[in-house]
């Protein structure tokens, strides 16, 4: 029989059991649709990693305390400026960070401040929204100004960012002018809040602000991927040399590459987990599908004796029954897809970053066919070995 | 002049033996018969003579424990099963006791069916069966389903299903079985018809008024043969 005239057979055979197909599908579509949100979740995961990670340089550094406190021996402008000294070093910055009191008026909030010398504006890709940038000048004359992060000066003027440019504020009873205000940067990864945080002059920072508290991180660029692995290398030597009392192992050097790989690999292995829960359900589902195709061969056996003495070939029942589960369950496959899309709104809302996605139609209706095809094909074998005389007199 | 005309069934010494444990049970002993084409024949016997075992294994749906069996010159005890398909495709029609039409198919559908097998083109089938159903007088009931035909009408799907690829032999198995007797001689007379277009027909009966329609009788009881009665 023409495979075609195959799969009409198989049609009106389905067609005419319309609620037995649909009760069959039911794991079908529920796994199919779990596999595609699956996709969609990962898929809308690693854009997110990706988006978060776009503004970090891949290139970067970062070299701090090992442990949170007081370092017996605190890293220093003097160390930034021999890192920067390398050949695979770019440039190396080093940043006061601080927590304190940022009040503006009777605003008050727990800020985060960053003390950073001029140069690490641009390096970190920390453009004007309003006003402009520390300079030079600010930092030699150690003017007491300062540029806060996007969502500091939001909270201060309460949705009002462009009215604090020129105002003074104080950070920890300290005061200062501000200057400017920052474009949104997101969490670049860095972990440092950038939009949070006040940035002031360096020396200010250290001289003004910190005092002996002061415990620089330093942020350095390589000067290309390759160079990663030898600027790392090389900072160790130097810190090993310029700090004898703790050593290199009083630091910590972190490359933003591989938290960008560790975070990705996260969200793979998220991903990953789901997919085998889909897939376990698909596997229920499928004995689901194997269950009701053993019954139909059984309800039929007197039907496919009949096939057999008019002239149907073993290979062309094993065929008929094969199309049927897999068309049964390709039929649960597009079910579920079409779940899964409309379900793709309901994740975003309770704010689960899903990106509907063609490998996840593909991947969804793949498994679905594959599960036709592997848990149909028992009963469909079982159908097409039975012998005529047997399964004519089958009652 | 014998010569002339073709041996379409040609069965000798067919013994079927079937086992129940340690007990054997002979249903078919020594059994030979010819049938030439164009025969008009019937099988008679009681009930439980092995009439059906006999049909089953002239119509290849099964195979006898010893003995000869050859249909239209090929022999079937040597045959695969993929010949086995092709020969009862090509060669035999069954209508059976119980009809066995596909409930979800229609009359034109159910008789379609051995030419799609046979790799014949849908709209070629579709044409033929419909032929053959207005034939048998079925031409206002093509598109029914068999559990909206009477048993008459059925019992005529099943014939037009039987004969649709023009098969040199017609098997057909306590074909009058379930028809009242009007239904009954109807049926016989549709047989007696396409034996006149050349078919070849066998009959399986236990009913004696139906073999006195036929050309020619073998009578079975326990399992033996032979062409005369009593
Ligand atoms: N599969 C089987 N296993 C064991 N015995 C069988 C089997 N099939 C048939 N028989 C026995 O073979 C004998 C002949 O059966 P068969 O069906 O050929 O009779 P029949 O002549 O067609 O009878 P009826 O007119 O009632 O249909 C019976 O005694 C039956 O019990
Ligand atoms: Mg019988």
């Amino acid at each position: 029989m023409k495979l075609k005239q195959l799969f009409k057979l198989v049609l009106v055979n389905i067609y005419q059991n319309k609620v037995r197909t649909f009760l069959t599908t039911l794991g079908v579509i529920v796994g199919t649709a779990t596999i595609f949100l699956v996709v969609a979740i990962g898929t809308g995961g690693e854009a997110q990693v990706n988006e978060q990670y776009s503004r970090l340089s891949v290139g970067t550094i970062m070299v701090m305390p090992a442990q949170r406190g007081r370092v017996v021996d605190p890293l220093t402008i003097k160390d930034a400026d021999m890192f920067a000294q390398s050949e695979h070093i770019a440039h190396a910055f080093p940043v006061l960070q601080g927590n304190g009191d940022i009040n503006y008026y009777n605003f008050s909030t727990r800020g985060g401040f960053s003390a950073i010398p001029p140069g690490f504006q641009s390096s970190n890709n920390l453009t004007m929204q309003y006003g402009r940038i520390l300079e030079e000048d600010d930092e030699s004359k150690r003017h007491k100004y300062a540029v806060l992060g996007a969502e500091l000066a939001n909270t201060l003027t309460d949705g009002d960012p462009a009215a604090i440019v020129g105002e003074k504020i104080t950070i920890n009873r300290r005061q200062f002018q501000v200057v400017g205000v920052y474009n949104r940067i997101g969490d670049a990864g860095s972990g440092m809040g950038y939009d949070d945080s006040a940035f002031i002059p360096y020396t200010v920072g250290e001289k003004y602000l910190l005092g002996t508290r002061a415990n620089p991180v330093i942020t350095v660029q390589a000067a290309d991927l390759q160079a990663v692995q030898p600027a790392m290398d090389y900072i160790t030597n130097i810190l090993n040399e310029t700090h004898r009392a703790g050593g290199a192992e009083q630091f910590r050097l972190m490359d933003a590459g591989s938290r960008l790989v560790a975070a990705q690999e996260s969200a793979r292995t998220m991903s990953l987990l789901l997919l085998a829960v889909a897939v376990v359900v698909l596997v229920v589902s499928g004995i689901g599908i194997m269950n009701v195709m053993f019954v139909t061969v059984k309800e039929r056996t007197r039907e496919i004796g009949t096939l057999k003495a008019i002239g149907a070939k073993k290979r062309e029942i094993l065929g008929q029954f094969l199309i049927e589960a897999v068309v049964i369950s390709l039929v649960g496959g597009m079910l579920g897809v079409l779940i899964g899309f409309f379900t793709v709104p309901l994740l975003k809302y309770f704010e689960l970053p899903a990106l509907p996605s063609i490998s996840g139609v593909l991947l969804g209706l793949m498994f679905s066919v594959a599960t036709g095809v592997f848990f149909g094909f028992y009963p469909a074998w079982k159908a097409a070995e039975l012998n005529p005389i047997d399964a004519l007199r089958y009652e | 002049m014998i010569n002339n005309i073709k041996c379409i069934i040609d069965a000798r010494n067919i013994d079927k033996i079937y086992k129940n444990g340690a007990e054997e049970l002979k249903v078919l002993d020594d059994v030979t018969l010819k049938v030439w084409q164009g025969d008009f024949t019937a099988i008679l016997g009681p009930s439980g003579s092995g009439k059906s075992t006999l049909m089953n294994i002239l119509g290849c749906l099964d195979l006898p424990t010893s003995g000869q069996y050859n249909l239209d010159d090929l022999d079937v005890l040597t045959a695969g099963e993929n010949q086995l398909a092709t020969i009862r495709n090509q060669k035999i029609g069954f209508v059976f006791q119980k009809f066995n039409l596909l409930p979800r198919l229609n009359a034109v559908q159910n008789v379609m069916l051995p030419l799609l097998y046979r790799g014949v083109d849908e709209d070629e089938a579709r044409e033929t069966a419909r032929e053959k159903l207005t034939v048998l007088g079925l031409d206002d009931r093509l598109n029914h389903r068999p559990n909206e035909l009477s048993g008459g009408q059925q019992q005529r799907v099943a014939i037009a299903r039987a004969i649709v690829g023009s098969p040199n032999l017609v098997l057909a198995d306590e074909p009058t079985g379930n028809l009242d007797s009007k239904s009954s001689r109807d049926a016989i007379n549709i047989f007696k018809e396409l034996n006149r277009h050349g078919h070849t027909i066998v009959i399986i009966t236990h009913d004696a008024e139906v073999a006195e329609q036929v050309d020619k009788v073998f009578y079975i009881r326990d399992g033996k043969i032979n062409e005369t009665g009593g």
